[in-house]
C-alpha cells in the first residue's frame, strides 16, 4: 500500500510526466472515488450504475456552498461529503431492497434525475453554463501559517493527503466486522440474512458510504477545475467509475481501482491526442468515443477480472 | 374554455403518441432483460439505427416510407443478432456487471459510428412522413397532424401483434418459459442459445421499428438513442420488469405525465417521471405490474 502513495508523492518530481500536475491531481481524485465505490461494487457485490450522480452532487454542493454560503475550502468540501451521502442514502432507501440486475436497473433509473435537476434549476446550479469562479482560497491557521491552494503543487499535495486518509478509512471499513458482513452479502445474501444480520441496513450503509466518498471526490474535482457543470452528473461518469474498478482489477484486489483510475484517466488524454493525430493523417475523422467503446468491449470480453486479476491469474472475482 | 380544450387535447395527443413510442421501445428492452437478464444499453442506439436506415432509404434511394418501415427493422434485427452472437452471449449467467458494461461500451461505439458515417454525420435530419398522411386533420375543437394519428395507430398495431406473438403462438410460450426458467427449457430439448439469439433479434427489431415510426416527428440525430433509452429504463422499472402490459402502461404514464406537466410547469418535464417512479416504488416495490421473479430471488 505504502509504495502507491510514495509514487504519488514523488510524481511531481518525475521527469517528463511530472509537469502534468493537474492530470496527476485528477488521477488521485478519481482513484479516491473508485476506491470508495469499490465498497459497494467489489465488497458488497452490488453493481451501481448511478454513482456518477453523487460525484456530481458533491461537485455542485462544493460550488454552491462556496459561492452562496461560505467561501472557504474545508466547509464546502465537508458538505460535499454530506451531500453525496445524503442523496445516496435517500436513493439507497429504495434500491437497497434489491440485488443483482434489479439493483443495477434501479440505480440507472435514479442516476439521471439529478442531471435533469442540475440542468433545469438554473437559479441554483447555473443550468447549462454551470458554476464558475470557484477559487481555491488559502487554507491554514490564521496568523500561524498559510498554504496557498491556488498554486497547483500545493493543491496536489492537499489532494494527496486527503486521498491517503480516505484510502486508509476505506481499508479500515472493509477489514472491519462491517466489511465481513458486506462480503457475506456478496457471497450469499440469503444465508447472511439467516445468520441474523439486517441485510437491508448493511446494503443501504454500503450505498451511502460509497456515495459519501463519491461526494468528496466531486468536491475536490470542483476545486480542481474551479467550476461545476452538469456534465459531471452525466451517466457516462457512472459508467467510467465502474470501468476503472473493473479495468484495474477492483473485483480481485483492494488497490485495483487505483490502478484502473490511473490508466483510465491518463490514457484517455493520451489516446484522444493520438486519435486526433491519426484522424488528421488519414483524412478521416475517427471519433474518439468509438475507440473508447471498443476498449470497454475488449476489457469485458478478454480481461474481465482486470489487470491485477490477469497478473495474479484469477479467473473469478474473489476480493478479501 | 374552447381554447383550453383545444390546447389540452393537443397535449394529450402528444403525450399519447410519445407514450406509445416509449412503450414499443420499452417492450423490446424488457423482453431482452427478462429472457437474457441483460440490461441492454444498445437498445437506444438500435432505435437510432432504425431511424437512420429509414432516413437513408428515403433520402438517398428515394424509396417510399413503407419500404423503410419494413426493411429498416429487419436490418436492425440482424444487427442485434450480430451483436448478440459476437459478444453479448458471452456475458450470460455471470455477474450482471459484465453485460451492462459490455453493452454500454457497444452503445458508445455504435453512436460514434453514426457520427462517423459520412452520409449521416453529426447534424440532425428530418424524415418526411408518407404522402397519404401528410398535413393535418380538422377534428372540430383542434387540428392535428395526420401522421401522428397514423403513428399512434401503427404503434398500437405493433404492440398488439407483439402481444399476439407472445401470448398466442407456441414460440411466445417458449420465450416466456425461457424467462421463467432457462435450465428447464434446455432440459425440455429446446435450443436455448438459438432462442436467446432470436429474442435479441426480436427486441432489436422492436427498437428499430420504433425508430422508423418516430423518425418523422423526432429529429434524426446521433444522440436520439440516448434520449430514448432513459425513458425506457424508467418505464421498465415503474411498469415492472418483464411485464408486457407494465411496459405499455408505463410508457403511456411517462409520455402523458411529461406532456401534461408542460402545461403547468414546463421545467419539470424531465423530472416528473422520476417523481412518479419513486412514488410507485414506495407503494409497489416491483413496479405497477411486476411480480416476484427469478431476477431478484
Amino acid at each position: 500500500m505504502v509504495w502507491i502513495f510514495v509514487l504519488f508523492f514523488f510524481f511531481p518530481k518525475f521527469p517528463f510526466i511530472g509537469k502534468y500536475l493537474s492530470l496527476g491531481t485528477e488521477v488521485m481524485i478519481w482513484s479516491l472515488f473508485a476506491v470508495g465505490f469499490n465498497i459497494l461494487l467489489g465488497y458488497t457485490g452490488l453493481t451501481s450504475f448511478g454513482h456518477g450522480a453523487y460525484f456530481g452532487i458533491g461537485a455542485y454542493t462544493a460550488g454552491i456552498i462556496f459561492l452562496r454560503v461560505y467561501p472557504g475550502f474545508w466547509v464546502p468540501l465537508l458538505l460535499s461529503i454530506v451531500g453525496g451521502a445524503l442523496f445516496a442514502g435517500l436513493v439507497g432507501l429504495i434500491v437497497a431492497k434489491k440485488r443483482g440486475i434489479y439493483f443495477s436497473l434501479l440505480t440507472i433509473a435514479f442516476g439521471q434525475v439529478f442531471y435533469f435537476i442540475a440542468f433545469r434549476w438554473e437559479e441554483l446550479t447555473g443550468g447549462e453554463t454551470g458554476l464558475s469562479k470557484i477559487d481555491r482560497i488559502p487554507i491554514g491557521i490564521p496568523g500561524l501559517f498559510q498554504v496557498k491552494l491556488s498554486n497547483p503543487i500545493n493543491y496536489y499535495y492537499v489532494c494527496w493527503a486527503i486521498f491517503l486518509i480516505a484510502t486508509i478509512v476505506v481499508w479500515k471499513i472493509v477489514h472491519s466486522p462491517f466489511g465481513k458482513v458486506i462480503q457475506g452479502i456478496r457471497e450469499n445474501e440469503v444465508r447472511t440474512r439467516y445468520l441474523g444480520y439486517n441485510v437491508y441496513f448493511y446494503k443501504w450503509a454500503s450505498v451511502t458510504l460509497s456515495g459519501a466518498f463519491a461526494g468528496l471526490a466531486g468536491g475536490l474535482y470542483t476545486f480542481l477545475i474551479n467550476s461545476a457543470f452538469a456534465t459531471v452528473l452525466d451517466w457516462t461518469q457512472s459508467g467510467n467509475v465502474v470501468m476503472m474498478n473493473l479495468l484495474g482489477g477492483g473485483l480481485v484486489n483492494f488497490f485495483g481501482p487505483i490502478l484502473g483510475a490511473t490508466i483510465f484517466i491518463s490514457s484517455r488524454d493520451l489516446l484522444s491526442a493520438y486519435i486526433s493525430r491519426a484522424s488528421f493523417a488519414l483524412h478521416f475523422e475517427i471519433d474518439w468515443l468509438f475507440i473508447y467503446g471498443l476498449i470497454f468491449v475488449f476489457v469485458i470480453l478478454f480481461i474481465p477480472t482486470g489487470i491485477l486479476g490477469l497478473i495474479s491469474g484469477k479467473k473469478r472475482a474473489v476480493l478479501r | 374554455m374552447e381554447e383550453f380544450l383545444g390546447e389540452f387535447s393537443s397535449f394529450v395527443m402528444i403525450g399519447l403518441v410519445n407514450g406509445l413510442i416509449y412503450a414499443v421501445v420499452a417492450l423490446g428492452f424488457t423482453l431482452i432483460l427478462g429472457v437474457m437478464q441483460v440490461i441492454n444499453f444498445t437498445h437506444g442506439v438500435l432505435f437510432a439505427f432504425g431511424a437512420y436506415f429509414a432516413f437513408t432509404a428515403q433520402r438517398y434511394f428515394n424509396l417510399p416510407f413503407w419500404v423503410g418501415l419494413i426493411f429498416a427493422p429487419i436490418l436492425v434485427g440482424v444487427l442485434g443478432i450480430i451483436l448478440e452472437r459476437v459478444a453479448i452471449r458471452k456475458t450470460y449467467g455471470g455477474n450482471p456487471l459484465f453485460g451492462l458494461l459490455l453493452t454500454f461500451g457497444m452503445a458508445t461505439a455504435l453512436e460514434a459510428v453514426i457520427r462517423m458515417v459520412p452520409i449521416w454525420g453529426k447534424v440532425g435530419y428530418s424524415v418526411k412522413a408518407p404522402e397519404f398522411v401528410a398535413g393535418s386533420i380538422e377534428l372540430g375543437f383542434m387540428t392535428y397532424s395526420k401522421y401522428r394519428l397514423f403513428l399512434a395507430a401503427l404503434a398500437m398495431l405493433i404492440i398488439f401483434v407483439t402481444w399476439l406473438f407472445l401470448e398466442k403462438t407456441p414460440y411466445g410460450g417458449i420465450i416466456k418459459a425461457g424467462a421463467y426458467d432457462s435450465e428447464m427449457i434446455m432440459a425440455l430439448g429446446k435450443n436455448l442459445p438459438r432462442l436467446r439469439m432470436y429474442v435479441f433479434g426480436l427486441g432489436a427489431m422492436l427498437a428499430g421499428v420504433a425508430g422508423v415510426i418516430a423518425a418523422p416527428i423526432y429529429s434524426v440525430k446521433p444522440a436520439m438513442g440516448t434520449d430514448i433509452l432513459m425513458p425506457a429504463f424508467l418505464i421498465v422499472v415503474l411498469g415492472g420488469i418483464g411485464s408486457f402490459w407494465g411496459s405499455v402502461i408505463g410508457g403511456l404514464i411517462v409520455g402523458m405525465s411529461k406532456s401534461m406537466i408542460v402545461m403547468v410547469f414546463p421545467r419539470a418535464e424531465d423530472i416528473i417521471p422520476y417523481v412518479i417512479m419513486a412514488f410507485i416504488l414506495i407503494f409497489r416495490q416491483r413496479g405497477l405490474m411486476g411480480e416476484k421473479s427469478v431476477l431478484e430471488a
